[in-house]
């Protein structure tokens, strides 16, 4: 049992704290339910130019990582289609801090032309340094235009294109922030050597007067049922081919989701998974084969991707994947195999408490999804996964029509 | 109303608990050291080895005969290893670096019964089979020839083969055709030499009680063949003549620049002090070349600097990838801010912040068991104990600007450096 405790403010913030008193540290993290799927389609890539943005000074406090760093903390954040997340870790006896400067800047950044020219050019060269100038680094992008065709998650987080970073505007900045950085649209997250009504006193303190700005999301367009397979080649100066496989999955609130992940796990889940047995062990068609789910709030992603073994055609690569995917639909999983997988989850889901940053970025991520209680029922919805539910969720996920195949071959 | 232009106090930093291991010896005199926490359920095991590059005849041999130890046995072939180790969820961690082969496992330690007696069959009976080693091979050709493709590896690969010589066990020149030449018997030879488990050193970290030393004796404590220590290898450093290298990379979008040059090793007195230095300089993110390179000029996504410790020599490391348009301008900011570390005092404010920083880095580094296993690696590794981390934390309280800059006209004598660019030709 994950023991944490929840207040909420009357701005609406959600404050959660989770006390781990093994580690003299805490951390302190701001989660805002907001990401790269509330962009407009000309303007993708913004909420990851805005998380940097938050950086550049705000209201009352010129510099965000001068005080941290005099107060022996360091900060990061990142950004997902679904959120935007803010975290620190600092020594608990300076955790006020934290709330200072937290606090301030959901208060109200400092804007500034000079800040936005400058931060969009380091998130250009982050956009090159990420995916422009590495191997096989614009597959998120053909992979997801490919599958999705109206909802938003049909661009990545980085971005569509430079431009739509280049072009991005002060008002656009000033608007997106009064829409979305709002203490109804957030959560904080303190772990650690801290005590609950201590940090519940500080959020009053320094988060209750920032204002609730009514924050109101427009429903996104749901993504329409794929109904034919869709194939898409390119060639680039990369040394291997390799094979992608995207599938359309459960939502993250659904009990499939978790089927999917486990899917995963079977097929390429450690050196004794089925993919890297067969595939590249047995059969020595791949040389590395990865399964994974993009882990989105909204019906996501089921991946299949690998690196061909060099003269082995893409058609024989196809069809063996596709009969290990096939297998899955017509025989039940043994049940050691499904016990190997949930004893793997267990390893995991302990080895994640021990460390209280993580927890905090954990219970942040969860509360974006519909809660941070979800924490205590993930275990055993994993355990009561059962083999016939492997056998059907394979069976309505693994069809040719429901497939994006990427074929990214070598120049 | 609060006063939001107001800090809250901060509060002074309390020394860590720089928490050292338990030592207890197995039956046959090997130590263990154990960094125990009964919090949560979960224990990691590490298996050190005098196994590291440093030691090898061939590229690729140390690296190679490491990975290969999980992909059979005597009594196991490698899907039914890879099984035992999956079906007690326990996570298996092969790694070498320039000095030492690990063998490192996490799993739950409820499991530890099960899972030791497997543990030291990789690391006694691995019989290194001939289909799974073409296999691995192609797998580590493969990321060898994608990571040829990056600006960074292929700048950071000429880096070090600048500092060092090729040839040198710190500069790794791989080469494509390695692939070819390395093979079966080379690994086991290599075993055969390095890989004894009574000349091991163990640590336990996490939730490990006696009842693991003892399950830990019946395992490795046995063996007594006590073999002989291999005589350190001796290598010369040979630096390249030339200061300022080009690599060519058809295409790159991004050119990958480091700047360094040979510094002391871990266990000279300088080393501490220099970390200091060099954190100022491009180790946090409040460093000098961050502030000025990204904070002000927004040349690139990140810039960092860091001193590499290891058994011979040191090195300093400065990196950054920036569009080709200002490949030269950063270079030039880059020996700015070396030369004002000689030139000018740093201010009271900024070492302030830098001495707080490291204590709550230190602090971090401390926390948590397996942050404490990895603390005493950090040390043991290198010959040193925990004075070492006495000596860090007294010098952070203490060090003056003028030691500071005293330090930087010893080492950072700017025609010293080497300057490696990798990128797109001239247009």
């Amino acid at each position: 049992m994950i023991r944490f405790v929840r207040h909420q403010l009357s701005n609406g913030l959600q404050i959660l704290v989770y006390p781990d008193n093994s580690t003299p540290m805490a951390a302190l993290d701001v989660c805002y339910h907001v990401g790269s799927r509330d962009e407009e389609p000309h303007r993708t890539g913004f909420a990851h130019l805005f998380e940097h943005l938050m950086f550049g000074g705000s209201k009352n406090i010129p510099d965000f990582d001068l005080p941290l760093q005099q107060a022996g903390g360091e900060n990061n954040a990142y950004t997902t289609n679904d959120m935007t997340n803010y975290y620190m870790s600092l020594p608990a006896t300076n955790i006020e801090l934290g709330f200072w400067l937290e606090s301030d800047r959901m208060l109200e950044l400092d804007f500034s032309e000079e800040n936005l020219a400058l931060q969009r050019n380091v998130v250009i060269e982050e956009f090159k340094q990420r995916t422009l100038n590495q191997p096989y680094g614009d597959v998120w992008f053909l992979l997801r235009e490919m599958a999705y065709q109206v909802h938003p998650y049909r661009w990545p987080t980085i971005g569509k294109d430079i431009s739509h970073i280049a072009l991005a505007t002060l008002d656009e900045v000033k608007a997106f922030f009064f829409r979305y950085y709002a203490p109804d649209n957030a959560a904080v997250v303190v772990s650690g050597h801290v005590k609950p009504d201590e940090c519940f006193r500080l959020a009053e303190k320094w988060f209750g007067p920032v204002p609730r700005r009514n924050v109101i999301k427009q429903p996104l367009p749901e993504e329409p049922e794929q109904t034919a397979f869709r194939e898409q080649t390119v060639r680039r100066r990369v040394p291997d081919n390799a094979l992608y496989f995207a599938f359309h999955m459960d939502a993250r609130h659904t009990r499939g989701y978790y089927v999917c992940d486990m899917i995963t796990d079977v097929l390429a889940c450690g050196n004794s998974s089925r993919l890297y047995q067969k595939m590249v062990m047995e059969k020595r068609l791949f040389v590395e084969i990865d399964s994974y789910i993009s882990g989105d709030s909204d019906p996501g992603l089921l991946v299949v991707s690998g690196k061909l073994a060099r003269h082995v055609r893409i058609e024989t690569a196809r069809k063996a994947v596709w009969n290990e995917l096939n297998r899955l639909k017509a025989e039940l999983i043994p049940v050691t195999e499904i016990e190997k997988v949930k004893n793997k989850l267990e390893t995991e889901y302990i080895l994640s408490q021990l460390n209280y940053l993580n927890m905090a970025q954990e219970l942040a991520a969860l509360e974006n999804v519909g809660g941070a209680e979800l924490i205590n029922r993930l275990m055993s919805v994993y355990l009561s996964v059962t083999p016939e539910e492997i056998m059907l969720t394979a069976a309505r996920i693994f069809r040719p029509e429901n497939c994006s195949q990427l074929n990214y071959l070598t120049k | 109303m609060i006063n939001r232009a107001q800090f809250p106090p901060i509060l002074p930093l309390a020394k860590p608990n720089l928490t050292e291991p338990v030592v207890s010896r197995l039956d046959n005199g090997l130590p263990a050291y154990r960094l125990s926490t009964v919090s949560l359920p979960i224990c990691k095991v590490d298996l050190l080895f005098n196994a590291g590059i440093w030691n090898q005849d061939r590229p690729l041999q140390a690296s190679i005969t490491n990975t290969m130890l999980q992909e059979g046995t005597q009594r196991y072939s490698s899907g039914q290893l890879a099984d035992l180790f999956d079906v007690h969820g326990a996570l298996l961690r092969l790694m070498t670096d320039q000095h030492i082969g690990v063998v490192s496992m996490v799993a739950l330690t409820k499991h530890l019964p099960k899972l030791l007696p497997v543990l030291a069959d990789i690391v006694n009976g691995a019989i290194f089979p001939e289909q799974e080693l073409q296999v691995l091979l192609r797998r580590r050709k493969q990321k060898f020839l994608v990571d040829s493709e990056k600006v960074k590896i292929l700048c950071h690969r000429k880096f070090i083969e600048a500092l060092f010589g090729r040839g040198h066990p710190y500069a790794q020149s791989l080469q494509e055709s390695d692939f070819e030449h390395i093979n079966r018997a080379l690994l086991c030879s290599f075993y055969q030499r390095f890989y004894h488990v009574d000349r091991s050193e163990i640590l336990l970290s996490g939730c490990v009680m006696q009842e693991t030393v003892d399950l830990l004796n019946e395992h490795f404590g046995k063996a007594m063949t006590l073999h002989p220590i291999e005589p350190q290898k001796k290598y010369e450093i040979r630096p390249a003549q030339q200061h300022y290298i080009f690599v060519e990379k058809q295409g790159a979008i991004q050119s990958a620049i480091r700047v360094g040059k040979v510094l002391v090793r871990k266990n000279h007195p300088d080393y501490i002090p220099l970390q200091i230095l060099v954190t100022i300089l491009g180790g946090y993110f409040s460093s000098r070349l961050m502030r000025n390179i990204r904070g002000e000029k927004g040349y690139t996504y990140g810039i960092t600097a860091s001193l590499i410790g290891l058994n011979e020599a040191g090195y300093l490391v400065i990196s950054t990838e920036v569009d080709k348009s200002h490949e030269k301008a950063v270079v030039q900011e880059i020996f700015k801010e070396i030369t004002r570390l000689c030139d000018e005092l740093i201010t009271e404010e900024e070492l302030d912040r830098v001495r707080q920083y490291l204590l709550g880095e230190l602090m971090r580094d401390f926390d948590g068991p397996f942050a404490q296993a990895h603390a005493f690696v950090n040390v043991h590794v290198f010959g040193l104990n925990y004075n070492y981390y006495e000596q860090y934390h007294e010098l952070l309280l203490n060090i003056s600007p003028e030691k500071l800059r005293e330090l930087a006209i010893k080492y950072f004598d700017v025609a010293s450096f080497y300057t490696v660019v990798a990128g797109r030709a001239k247009n």
